[in-house]
């Protein structure tokens, strides 16, 4: 079961709200942690044990720095001034062995399941370039679905408790819940403690308000699915698997599909996700703000997989870029280098180890790795150059404001998005480079008149149904990004407006949707990472 | 209770609007005859009564295999693939069931691989989602919003592929081994058999011939799987053909579309052309080219050729 299918949507989801609402409020909890359990045995099945285990250790160890914690105040208040420091110093190291014991405990998982085929592989290249007689056994292994996001969450709880940001939960039910809650195991979004425990254990009733709610963000995700997603995925395939056959123009075409794909995919995903949460009053964090009205790629990346960036950014680039040897490096940088680009070497290294682990992060593979180091180039690159855009501006009196400015802007950030993103979809770097190359050597508008674009698998009907489909997208986004809600304002309209909007959207879905006989529908692709 | 009601009610208007839109979207043939509910399901409903000679039932190998096309072209018999991804045999017995009430096949071709696909391990979601789609016929047929485009009118809404699948992928194999020549059989679980013969009454009943076959796959077909029908066939005395011991010419290299999966279109072609001539050695069919009434099937042959001839040349 995937969050597009019927069942979900329509038999899983109506069950668990029913008992849910039914339930003593008392028991409401367990009920959601019931079903998280079964959704996951449903798509997991015995690697569930990944997950309890996964939650076992950061109940347990948060448990326990919670208790060193309690245990240092309570001799801090006792203790002379010159005692306090080495109390400190002392507790700070037994927490933080308790705290690397769980990371390793929990990394490993990740480890095995995900890179070590990864490493064995490439160790065997290496020995067989030494000519060495043998090779590592490589073990074909199946990880837990979501293994990638709930371990981040999982290591988010333990570290937070750490920081003492926030305290140790003694309710196992509520910690198991923040890390296994149903709609997000499988696809995130990573939400830290602070911002979900306390929702999901309130037991409140799912009220009209909520469901209709809920349901109409759900429907908005099928629509992005089923109506675009879906109906890009024929080209997509088509091209990428067999890029030789095809001119630049397609190449183009193709890659332009992958990126709204992902896109209309993974936000789809996200309103489905979200759209749950929201029936059981639980705010999950959002994922997207309309990423391609950003004017450059370090905006982009605040605006997509919102919560993956800012666990980079709390755990990864705050910790290595505020660590004391970044900061020696930071006033040395400083002297020589100027406040511009001094405190920028610290700030590259910070950079350089978030990029690298997002792009292990989405995957085993040098694509991902060659992904994340792109994104890294171009976000440093746009750092280094700023202050002589800035100057270039000012002498040719180009105001920077100005709206075609900002949707040329918009259109550059846009192009190196849709190259990131060949890359990201590329079976192997050298299919990458080799659709590039062929993308810019082979490019033939011929293609648009001889009918070539056209027998990628998508029709005339098929190319404006998803124009259509991304123009109503475009508005909504608008509408979000001058802050209007789109369903408050849809729900202050009398019955027969909102019932009509309502089918108008649903029967649009089931009619205009691209699934059945010759359409293959998308993997959710980012359950695999 | 005032909210339960109201979504209630918007739950009926729904439900009567997807209903009702249906009629928009369904083929036109056959609706008052047969019924929504049937038609949902089965595309050979649309065609004209009486006049589909063979019927081949099964799983993806039925539709990726055997083209109707290349037998018309050949001999003038009319074949409609009745199949579906994984067909377990209820849903075989289903499919004939509501084809033998507007068709009257002389020939049954049923798709042997189906006999030990296990029922109870079809995903219980893939059946849910199935019954949907047999009950509220505009998600079997939601995308025939293009052909009003094209047609104006739902009455020549027609399966011009007759059930088949024109696959242009092209993912090579290399010649297997794969019927290694054990003397083992597979074993067939109970519950098929006893959908089998009920499939096999059904035959008897409407005085159709049934045959069992077996097409062209590396990978799902064995030496097991065809001991154990041969044993079958003998037992109800019938005739099966394992297209997997016949030298067909298939190149695995260029005739799969999925490394030795499923055939596309080159290795249909072959398959269909050694169906076509075995459906003549039987003796039962006879060549309708010349009939106005299988007009729409030239048409329709056209439309394959042309889609033929475009993929072999773009190759």
């Amino acid at each position: 079961m995937n969050y597009f299918d019927l069942t979900y949507a329509f038999l899983f989801l109506p069950i668990v709200i029913i008992i849910y609402n039914i339930m003593p409020k008392k028991i409401r909890p367990a009920i959601l942690l019931l079903a998280s359990f079964l959704f996951f045995f449903m798509i997991s099945k015995f690697l569930i044990i990944f997950l309890l285990l996964s939650i076992v250790s950061i109940y347990m160890g948060a448990r326990k720095m919670g208790s060193l914690d309690k245990k240092k105040n309570e001799l801090l208040e006792v203790a002379s001034k010159e005692d306090k420091k080495e109390i400190k110093d002392a507790y700070r190291k037994k927490k933080k062995s308790i705290l690397i014991l769980v990371i390793l405990f929990n990394i490993t998982f990740l480890f095995v399941f995900k890179y070590l085929k990864f490493f064995t592989v490439n160790a065997n290249f290496l020995l067989d370039c030494m000519k060495v007689g043998w090779r590592f056994q490589i073990l074909k292994l199946i990880a837990p679905i979501g293994i990638s996001f709930y371990t981040l969450q999982a290591l988010s709880y333990v570290i937070d408790v750490y920081n003492e940001k926030i305290e140790a939960d003694k309710n196992f039910l509520r910690v198991a819940l923040f890390l296994s809650f149903f709609p997000q195991i499988m696809e995130g979004p990573i939400a830290r403690y602070s911002e979900t425990a306390k929702s999901l254990y309130e037991r409140v009733r799912v009220n009209y308000h909520n469901l209709c709610f809920g349901y109409q963000r759900i429907l908005y995700g099928f629509f992005k699915k089923f109506v675009i997603a879906d109906r890009l995925n024929v080209v997509v395939g088509k091209v990428f698997e067999n890029y030789t056959c095809y001119s630049g123009a397609a190449i183009a075409c193709a890659i332009i599909a992958y990126t709204i794909m992902l896109y209309m995919e993974f936000s789809g995903t996200m309103d489905v996700v979200i759209g749950t949460g929201e029936i059981f009053n639980v705010k999950l964090p959002e994922n997207f703000r309309q990423p391609f009205f950003a004017k450059n790629i370090s905006e982009f990346w605040t605006r997509w997989h919102i919560s993956l960036g800012a666990w980079f950014k709390d755990y990864i680039f705050y910790p290595v870029s505020l660590s004391k040897p970044m900061k020696k490096l930071t006033i040395k940088a400083r002297k020589t280098l100027g406040n511009h680009f001094g405190p920028l070497i610290s700030g590259a290294v910070a950079l350089f180890a978030v990029w690298f682990l997002n792009g292990l992060w989405h995957g085993a593979g040098w694509t991902f790795l060659f992904y994340g180091l792109y994104q890294f180039t171009l976000i440093l690159g746009g750092n280094l150059l700023e202050p002589f855009i800035k100057t270039v501006c000012i002498k040719l009196k180009i105001n920077r404001q100005n709206l075609v400015y900002r949707i040329l802007q918009s259109v550059k950030m846009t192009m190196f998005v849709f190259i990131g993103e060949l890359f990201f979809r590329a079976p192997t770097l050298a299919v990458g480079f080799g659709m590039l190359k062929r993308l810019f050597t082979k490019f033939q508008l011929s293609a648009i008149t001889n009918g070539e674009l056209f027998s990628l698998g998508m029709d005339k009907k098929d190319v404006l149904i998803v124009f259509l489909a991304l123009v109503f997208i475009f508005i909504i986004s608008l509408l979000r990004e001058k802050k209007i809600n789109i369903r408050e304002s849809i729900s202050k309209k009398n019955v027969f407006i909102r019932w009509f909007i309502y089918y108008a959207f649903i029967l649009a879905i089931i009619i205009f949707g691209a699934y059945g006989p010759g359409y293959i529908p998308v993997d959710p692709i980012y359950a695999d990472f | 209770m005032k909210n339960f009601l109201k979504s209630i009610l918007f739950l009926i208007i729904l439900a009567v609007l997807v209903e009702g839109i249906s009629f928009l979207f369904i083929p036109g043939n056959n609706i008052k005859k047969y019924g929504l509910y049937k038609v949902s399901a089965y595309d050979i409903l649309a065609e004209d009564t009486d006049t589909i000679d063979v019927i081949a039932v099964g799983d993806s190998l039925i539709y990726s295999s055997l083209s109707p096309m290349v037998i018309w072209n050949q001999l003038g018999y009319t074949v409609f693939d009745c199949a579906e991804p994984a067909q377990i045999i209820p849903d075989t017995l289903d499919y004939l069931k509501v084809a033998i009430e507007s068709q009257h096949p002389k020939i049954i071709l049923m798709e042997a691989n189906v006999l030990f696909r296990d029922p109870s391990k079809k995903k219980t979601e893939t059946i849910i989602t199935k019954r949907i789609k047999n009950r509220i016929p505009i998600i079997k047929y939601h995308d025939n919003w293009k052909k009003y485009i094209s047609y104006g009118s739902k009455k020549n809404w027609i399966n011009y592929y007759k059930g088949y699948k024109f696959i242009t992928k092209v993912k090579p194999s290399k010649p297997k081994k794969y019927m290694s020549g054990s003397k083992k059989s597979r074993e067939i679980p109970k519950g098929n058999i006893e959908y089998f013969e009920q499939i096999l009454e059904l035959c008897k009943e409407n005085n159709t011939k049934l045959v069992l076959v077996s097409f062209p796959t590396q990978l799902t077909w064995s030496s097991k799987k065809h001991n154990a029908i041969q044993q079958l066939s003998e037992k109800y005395e019938l005739e099966f053909v394992d297209l997997n011991l016949v030298d067909l010419g298939i190149n695995w290299e260029t005739d799969t579309k999925d490394s030795g999966g499923h055939l596309n279109y080159l290795g249909a072609k072959k398959v269909s052309e050694y169906i076509g001539t075995y459906l003549q050695n039987t003796n039962l069919l006879q060549d309708h080219r010349d009939e106005k009434k299988y007009a729409s099937w030239h048409k329709a042959y056209q439309m394959y050729l042309k889609k033929y001839q475009k993929t072999l040349n773009k190759n």
